[in-house]
């Protein structure tokens, strides 16, 4: 029931075990896409095709999480993001929603018992979303277990809870209107770099690869901005039934549009460097025209690409001090819940 | 390391075999089926109402490099003639928008050649981001038609971000009050259209290179081999898969 499945010492392992791990080594010697999403849809139809209720279908998924976290380890795959709850989750009857969050309150207690497994395979957790609709004492374990493990570096597990992703991207752009509001940034700093940082998934690179089980084709409010040159990975099995196979299957996929998808994506940020300095010069020169419009001042015009430079000078500062600002935001939000935690505990 | 390189290879040898196989199976299952592309539009109508649900808003996305502008203008028309009222064609680098005026005499060709004595009744406009109102003069059908690029995705989102942060600093808005519809409100590329309810994505790549992120939250998303020599039959099935699925709203 645990979240971090150990490796089995190699004299005890099975004929299959060893077989995994010959087939995941032939597959790293390809492409392996560095962060993984996934869309772990199929727990209730589980549920219904083996009789069980629904909480165990949820179960039954936490179970193949885990598993899965494991396999993605053994293949190199260092960085996981997965939807475990949606806002519009909510929606679903009081009873289902009162007992999904049940088994997260033991899941997230559970995670940080394992604090000794979670320092030793270096994994960083993260929970993304609107954490202030989950109730207190869920908010105030993910807080420990995130404050714990910040500054693990070895592996990324990311849970989506509370989250969708237009809630998200909003919610990056009131952040930067506050960073305006206070005079931090202005919004001509507004660009695909400055809205990454301001996400929930901040630190962490776009998914390589999005594999959604069940069935479904669609993306379902995760990740739309962070997916637009990902590779989606549609399948038919269940989330409980997911193997390792599939994810072999997945990577196989991967590699495969490994090459079309690194064009598209190298071309669309050139293209968005471009624009950037077309930006820039167009603006100084811009300015100039105001000041000078029929150009008697040779030496101002001569600078241009001089004042260009330090107008970009000017803005990585800008901006570096705006994200410095958010991250500490972010992190005072965690240390707070943590801490009325600890007076909690004491008292 | 050398044995699962060579290993590695071969699997992947394997699987373009097979997908080569499978695609020249179906090439060989329609062989005149492209000769068939002139289909009576009362048929089409009535293979729409057969549908149980029919999309509003259609993506067609091509994510080949090659493209075939009489076909991606079949497939317009199609969807005008199913009566679906939005229809946005896609390449992620911009090549259909500048080819436009090619593309849009096919279209307004196969308008004439398909929908025959209908074709009046129609009114499929090309519409481009800030939509400007049109008069309707006596058509029954309207049908929108946009032709976008990645600077109609991601850009367009920045653009409005931007516009937001330019109201707050002038004090025309306040942080906080920008729910999820503001944003919305904000973008350019599909004013005035609802959401995408089916992207049909052409093209061996398993990616939507960039397609409308914000507009594409709870969207279908059915790939087809290629848009080359696509035939009337095909994009049906692709309507009919469409018309089964359900969807749960997180419900």
């Amino acid at each position: 029931m645990s979240w971090i499945r150990e490796e089995t010492p190699p004299d005890e392992n099975t004929w299959s075990e060893r077989f995994r791990k010959f087939c995941a080594n032939v597959l790293k010697t390809g492409p392996i896409p560095k962060h993984v999403a996934f869309i772990m849809d199929g727990n209730r139809r589980f549920a219904r095709k083996k009789g069980m209720d629904r909480a165990e279908g949820h179960l039954m998924g936490f179970e193949k999480l885990a598993e899965t976290l494991k396999w993605c380890r053994d293949l190199g795959i260092n960085e996981v993001t997965v939807y475990a709850f949606s806002i519009e989750n909510f929606k679903r009857s009081k009873e289902e929603v009162e007992s999904l969050m049940e088994i997260a309150r033991q899941k997230f207690a559970r995670l940080l018992q394992e604090k000794e497994a979670i320092m030793k395979h270096g994994v960083c957790i993260r929970v993304l979303g609107n954490l202030t609709l989950l109730p207190l004492d869920i908010q105030r374990s993910i807080a420990e277990a995130m404050v714990m493990s910040k500054d693990n570096d070895k592996a990324f597990l990311n849970v989506c809870f509370a989250y969708t992703s237009r809630h998200e991207i909003s919610n990056a752009v009131e952040e930067m209107a506050e960073g305006v509001e206070k005079g931090l940034i202005r919004p001509s700093d507004v660009s695909e770099s400055l809205l990454d940082h301001c996400l929930y998934t901040s630190h962490s690179p776009d998914p390589h690869l999005l594999v959604r089980t069940s069935g479904e084709v669609r993306l379902s409010d995760f990740l739309l901005w962070q997916s637009s040159f990902s590779v989606l990975s549609f399948m038919e099995v269940l989330w409980p039934e997911f193997s390792f196979w599939h994810l072999c299957a997945a990577v196989l996929h991967y590699q495969r549009n490994h090459q079309a998808i690194m064009r598209a994506r190298d071309q669309h940020n050139q293209e968005r460097e471009q624009a950037l300095r077309q930006a820039d010069y167009d603006g100084v020169v811009a300015e100039l025209q105001q000041v000078d419009p029929d150009k008697t001042d040779q030496s101002k015009w001569a600078s241009v690409p001089t004042l260009v430079q330090k107008q970009e000078t000017e803005r990585d500062r800008r901006v570096q001090e705006f994200l410095q600002h958010l991250d500490r935001k972010r992190a005072n939000f965690l240390d707070n819940l943590v801490q009325k935690n600890e007076i909690k505990v004491c008292s | 390391m050398i044995l699962h390189q060579v290993l590695l290879y071969l699997v992947h040898t394997f699987l373009a075999i097979r997908t080569w196989l499978a695609s020249l199976y179906h090439g060989l299952k329609k062989p005149l089926a492209f000769k068939h592309r002139k289909r009576n539009v009362h048929r089409i109508k009535s293979d729409s109402k057969e549908l149980s649900k029919l999309p509003i808003h259609v993506g067609l996305v091509v994510v080949e490099d090659d493209f075939r502008y009489g076909e991606l203008a079949s497939l317009v028309v199609w969807c005008a003639a199913m009566g679906i009222s939005y229809i946005s064609l896609y390449d992620s680098q911009g090549i259909l928008k500048r080819n436009n005026t090619s593309l849009w005499q096919e279209i307004m060709k196969q308008q004439q050649e398909l929908l025959g004595e209908d074709s009046n009744k129609y009114s499929i406009e090309l519409v481009k981001g800030n939509r400007t109102a049109t008069q309707l003069t006596g058509q029954k059908y309207s049908v929108e038609v946009r032709l976008l690029s990645s600077e109609d995705g991601r850009t367009d989102l920045l653009h409005a971000a931007q516009r937001w942060c330019q109201d707050v600093e002038a004090k025309r808005k306040k942080v906080g009050d920008l729910e999820p519809t503001g944003l919305e409100g904000l973008l350019q590329a599909t004013k005035g259209a609802p959401d995408v309810d089916l992207v049909l994505k052409f093209g061996t790549v398993d990616s939507l290179l960039g397609f409308l992120p914000w507009q594409i939250r709870l969207t279908e998303i059915l790939s087809l081999p290629t848009h080359h020599s696509i035939d009337y039959q095909t994009f049906l099935l692709a309507l009919q898969s469409f018309g089964n699925i359900e969807q749960r709203f997180g419900k």
